[in-house]
């Protein structure tokens, strides 16, 4: 997580030329992530509700590892007999849900703490300050599998366990933009008036990081889908047969010589969605801080 | 350096107290002891941490060690021998204890010392990570400085594209793609285990290669990125860049002297930073590789419940993150004096 | 670069010719070609997740994965006795390696084995009786569940008659030769070593024997060892070192062979790369014969499974054939008991044994008024497999199915809480009284099914003790059918590893077929050679 963070690095395109190819690209930059989100965000979701695309699960045995293109299997099957793209739309579907929600608790609890603590300040952001330094000191993917493994495989746990992540570098980002808020005139005008502290932090704090969070939250997207795969890989994370990005990947390279795309597809989609999510996350940075 | 110089000479007679006692004072030296008697807690409180979680993980490394043959009785007898049977805030203690002494324990699997074999696995560890930094920063800070001297043109515009791009490419991608294109299909490299350097420096890196690029490419997108934002920031907004312009210094002059100086001590810090986070990415590619590392001692050791080894390999990565962290926080100190410290 | 390119591309022209040949060039591959070569220094590979674990040491007396580290023991220690076969897998037998001979008196109750004479250790000291004796009371005393369960007499059980060890037991026990062969009391290790080094340091280094001895150790991660030139059998070993080394699984394993990182992997499993291994010329793939069955174990002490009907209607929901053609290519045979072609005793087909018969599953399950199950197994690539398509097989009957993989661990745990429903596990071995046999999973004194039925506890203990293999046969079909009749626990498919070696190593276990006394073969390691 420290990698985004101390990233400060401009949106991609910026700068992007004179006059109308600048506009064009401008737009594309937002365009391009929105739409190849859209794009897979519908496959999962929408797509099995309007199409008939069988069950990720309950294949039968005797038409294990088709081919791509086969009939009735887009891209073939797994060797148990599983349609192979619909494992990768309902996959994605757990990648998104655990992405999101793993998100929401971070801008949500790492977000509050962040901006408790800064306004705050004195003990209380000691204190809250050195108990993020020891989870961020802490090796983030041994306390995810130590928490894993205690808690068993499965979403609602795999959500917990890449809280332990997002937790903390919500708290950082929270806590550093409001530490430059705390300069702001207005902030000071507001205290001098006796602005109550519940409302300092609502009314005046809260909206004004919120758009920083919520960019924070785009590329945190990318990351946690990410290490979902990790965790996935090293077998505790969803567990099969119920598909994810991650446990197709490792549940295919068990037999990567063999049947390789097994391997290839669920990496082109995560690579894709992730690619999406951080170029999105770039480009609101960019128009954020002024670009 | 000989007596004979001024300006050592007056700071002499100004120190009257002596230079011991200078050293003593200076800030730098003071901001050094205090940010590590600040790294002490955090130590600790990640080993605490630790033992609390792995106190929580069901299983007994007892009963999985004898196997499911195993009677009651011999899997209480065991966990006795392992000392298991202990209360828990008594085997912490005792095992801090040790710890301060540099006596991280016995694997309650093995029975052997913890500290001996970690020396071993860390130094494939460390090198493992030595070379992908060492990869990703040797290609990363050229591109960044070609890209930078003509922001927006072709070369640019390509490596950002690549960079972004590859970010978005999950470590363990990497390392099967790899695997699947020069391991199976071509055998230039070989799949899997580790060559120690004893049996030649080829060998070795020959070894190492597949599993440092793996790690090395999306640092090497990263750094990328960022030194290239830095140094295009720096060129177009620091007034030191302007002055050194007026003075006629020519732009690769102005890139390398000057930008890219002050740019490094941000790389520097964020290289810092990686360092804790390189060591989720050392357990997966130490998986596929079947590299010896600590990363692999670590997950083998939770499979088998071995917490004491599980504990010290947590330990040791949370001492090399501080570490990390207070040495890039104190070197932006040095390097930059505008940074004030301790005064909040 | 460019040689590496040429010779991938005369690979494929290889390859391409042998496919169009239509013949499986890997299955001539594998005879010997000329006489046996000295020399050579070979790496084998085993499995992190079972032979590739040696986490407690190679000490004998100490080693809880003893059963798994064949490869490990036998190469160090040899053995008392081995497991021999044909080169095609046939007449499987055990015989005396380091014993000369052994005989039972006392109805069975009393068993001599004469030792070999001027057998030495790698150290020098002589292996006698004595050392035998030493070994014995040592792994008897053992806390280990390694240490043999012999039913010993209580007075003196082992003593030493010249060069002849002595053992006694409270009742026949006829098998205890063959389940030598699976237990680390074949293994015997030098007293005066064990003396002098001390328990911790003999775990690491261990003197034995065998072919090989310890140059270096590093626990579930490599083993190095280098000749005996004090080995008692002359002009053996072949090889001039042996090096044990530790991998992820079946697809790297099969990439560092074709690098010629490793010579010989042991116990392969996944069945598209035993495939694709088949088709490569570079490798020789030898699938053993198949001992253990894969089996539903059903916890009939507990719902849904304490009623019969429930228990029938899992046997008509599975289609064995199913699974044997879509994961296994037909590769292994179906089971009905609990022995494979492999083994001893073996029986194709259970008179009265419940086939695949979906519409009686669904009135079963319709009776019962639904059945929902859960169903377990060890997290393993091809269990998890097997029970992904049980799942789906059950769920089309209208059984409602969830299955979960456990690390060892929880599965225990799962087993020793009573709480379970059905597993998918192993069962049987070369012997089905040999090590964890069917006993293992049968009997009422272990937790792994809920049968407590004495008829079969008393077919099993008597089998055991029988000296007579005819009786013996005749006790385990009569096992194998109250097993079918009362449905305790449906049985799949027999099922044995392969052992993939590079084409120019060659021996008995790894080029030719040795049953798998209980997961993997026994390789004769001093037998195996490779052409330069």
């Amino acid at each position: 997580m420290a990698i985004v963070e101390a990233s400060a690095s401009p949106a991609l395109l910026e700068e992007a030329g004179q006059g109308r190819v600048r506009g064009w690209l401008r737009h594309l930059e937002l365009a391009f992530p929105i739409g190849l989100l859209t794009l897979i965000i519908g496959a999962c979701f929408f797509w099995p509700m309007i199409a008939a695309v069988p069950q990720p699960v309950g294949g039968d045995v005797l038409e294990s590892n088709l081919p791509a293109f086969s009939p009735g299997h887009l891209l073939g099957t797994d060797p148990n007999g599983n349609d192979v793209f619909s494992r990768i739309l309902y996959g994605g579907r757990s990648s998104l849900v655990v992405g999101v929600a793993v998100n929401v608790l971070g801008l949500l609890v790492g977000g509050t703490l962040g901006a408790v603590s800064a306004y705050a300040g004195g003990k209380i952001d000691a204190v809250i300050m050195r108990l993020l330094d020891v989870l961020i000191a802490f090796p983030s993917l041994v306390l995810t599998l130590a928490v894993a493994q205690s808690l068993g495989p499965s979403q609602l746990n795999t959500i917990f366990a890449l809280a332990f992540f997002s937790v903390p570098a919500f708290a950082r980002v929270s806590r550093a933009a409001t530490l430059r808020l705390r300069e702001q005139p207005f902030m000071m005008a507001a205290q001098l008036c006796g602005t109550s502290t519940w409302r300092m932090l609502f009314r005046h704090i809260a909206p004004n990081i919120t758009p920083q969070l919520v960019t924070f939250s785009m590329l945190g997207m990318g990351i946690i889908i990410v290490i979902e795969g990790a965790l996935s890989f090293l077998g505790l994370g969803i567990p099969p047969p119920a598909p994810s990005w991650g446990n197709m990947i490792s549940q295919g390279q068990q037999a990567l010589s063999a049947t390789p795309m097994l391997v290839v597809w669920p990496c082109v989609v995560l690579f894709l969605t992730v690619l999406a999510f951080n170029l999105l996350g770039e480009t609101l940075r960019g128009r954020w801080s002024g670009r | 350096m000989t007596v004979t110089d001024p300006a050592l000479g007056d700071a002499r007679e100004t120190a009257a107290p002596g230079v011991a006692t200078r050293i003593l004072r200076s800030p730098s030296l003071r901001l050094i002891v205090r940010r590590l008697l600040a790294a002490i807690p955090i130590i600790i409180g990640v080993s605490l941490l630790t033992f609390i979680v792995l106190s929580l993980i069901p299983g007994n490394a007892a009963q999985l060690l004898l196997g499911p043959e195993a009677t009651p009785e011999q899997v209480e007898a065991m966990t006795r021998q392992m000392g298991l049977d202990q209360p828990p805030v008594q085997r912490y203690l005792d095992w801090l204890g040790g710890a301060l002494t540099g006596d991280l324990g016995t694997s309650l699997v093995s029975q052997q010392p913890v500290t001996s074999e970690l020396g071993v696995r860390l130094g494939v560890t460390g090198e493992l990570v030595g070379l992908a930094f060492l990869m990703s920063l040797g290609f990363a800070i050229p591109v960044a400085l070609l890209a930078a001297y003509r922001p927006n043109r072709l070369f640019d515009r390509v490596s950002m594209l690549v960079s972004i791009t590859g970010l978005a490419v999950a470590n363990y991608v990497i390392a099967l793609l790899l695997v699947l294109v020069f391991a199976v299909q071509f055998t230039f490299f070989p799949a899997i285990g580790y060559v120690p350097l004893s049996q030649g420096l080829g060998e070795n890196l020959r070894s190492m290669l597949l599993p440092a690029v793996s790690i090395a490419f999306p640092l090497f997108c990263f750094y990328t990125r960022f030194l290239r934002g830095d140094l295009v920031d720096q060129l177009q907004g620091e007034d030191y860049i302007t002055t050194a312009r007026a003075k006629g210094i020519g732009p690769w002059q102005v890139l390398l002297r000057h930008a890219f100086r002050n740019s490094s001590f941000g790389l520097l810090t964020v290289v810092g930073l990686n360092l804790g986070t390189l060591i989720g990415a050392t357990v997966i590619i130490e998986q596929i590789f079947a590299l010896p590392g600590i990363g692999q001692l670590m997950l083998q050791a939770i499979n088998t419940r071995d917490f004491v080894v599980v504990q010290a390999c947590v330990v040791v990565f949370a001492v090399v993150a501080v570490l990390a962290n207070l040495v890039t926080d104190l070197l932006y100190a040095v390097l930059d004096p505008r940074i004030r410290y301790g005064n909040r | 670069m460019k040689t590496k390119i040429r010779q991938f591309i005369a690979l494929l022209g290889v390859m391409v010719v042998a496919a169009a040949c239509g013949g499986s060039p890997a299955d001539t591959a594998g005879g010997a070609e000329g006489p046996p070569q000295r020399g050579g220094s070979l790496t084998v590979l085993l499995s992190s997740g079972f032979a590739g674990s040696w986490p407690s040491g190679l000490d004998p007396a100490t080693n809880t994965t003893g059963g798994a580290n064949l490869t490990h023991m036998n190469a160090i220690f040899s053995g008392l006795f081995k497991l021999v076969a044909d080169e095609d897998g046939s007449n499987a037998r055990v015989e005396p390696e380091i014993a000369k001979d052994y005989d039972f008196a006392d109805g069975g109750k009393t068993v001599r084995i004469t030792l070999r004479d001027g057998v030495e250790f790698s150290d020098g000291t002589p292996l006698n009786a004595e050392a035998v004796a030493w070994n014995w009371k040592r792994d008897l005393e053992s806390t280990c569940t390694c240490a043999p369960n012999w039913p010993v007499v209580e007075k003196d059980p082992i003593t030493v008659e010249g060069n002849t060890v002595v053992l006694k037991f409270t009742q026949p026990y006829a098998a205890v030769i063959n389940s030598l062969v699976v237990s680390n009391a074949n293994w015997i290790a030098s007293p005066t070593a064990y003396e002098k080094m001390g328990a911790e340091q003999f775990k690491i280094k261990p003197v034995g024997a065998g072919p090989f001895k310890v140059v270096s150790n590093r626990l579930s991660s490599e083993l190095k060892l280098t000749r005996n030139e004090n080995y008692w059998k002359e002009n053996r070993p072949y090889l001039d070192n042996l090096t044990i080394k530790s991998v992820g699984g079946d697809q790297p394993a099969y990439q560092a062979i074709l690098a010629g990182q490793a010579h010989v992997y042991e116990g392969m499993v996944t069945t598209p790369l035993i495939n694709q291994a088949k088709d490569n010329p570079q490798v020789t793939v030898t699938q053993q014969p198949a001992t253990s069955p894969y089996l539903i174990q059903l916890n009939t002490s507990k719902a849904p499974f304490n009623n019969k009907k429930a228990r029938e209607a899992i046997y008509y929901a599975t289609n064995v054939d199913a699974i044997r053609k879509g994961l296994f290519q037909n590769q292994y045979p179906a089971a009905q008991t609990f022995t494979g072609p492999g083994g001893l005793f073996h029986q194709e087909k259970v008179p009265g044994y419940r086939t695949y018969d979906p519409d009686k599953a669904r009135q079963l399950v319709k009776e019962l008024g639904g059945l929902t199950v859960h169903l377990g197994t060890i997290k393993q690539y091809v269990a998890e497999q097997v029970n992904t398509a049980l799942q789906s097989q059950w769920e089309e009957v209208g059984i409602k199915t969830t299955i979960e993989s456990h690390e060892l661990n929880s599965l225990i745990g799962e087993f020793n809480s009573g709480n379970w429903q059905a597993m998918l596990q192993t069962a049987g071995a070369w012997d089905p009284a040999a090590g964890v046999g069917v006993a293992f999973r049968f009997d009422s004194q272990f937790p792994f099914s809920g049968v407590k039925d004495p008829q079969l506890d008393k077919l099993l203990d008597d089998a055991a003790a029988t000296i007579d293999e005819a009786k013996r046969a005749e006790l385990y079909e009569q096992a194998g059918k109250l097993i079918s009749d009362n449905a305790y626990a449906p049985f799949i498919l027999a099922f044995a590893p392969a052992n993939v070696a590079a084409s120019n190593v060659h021996g008995p276990g790894v080029t030719t077929k040795i049953p798998p006394v209980l997961v993997n073969t026994g390789i004769i390691w001093d037998e195996v050679w490779m052409s330069q």
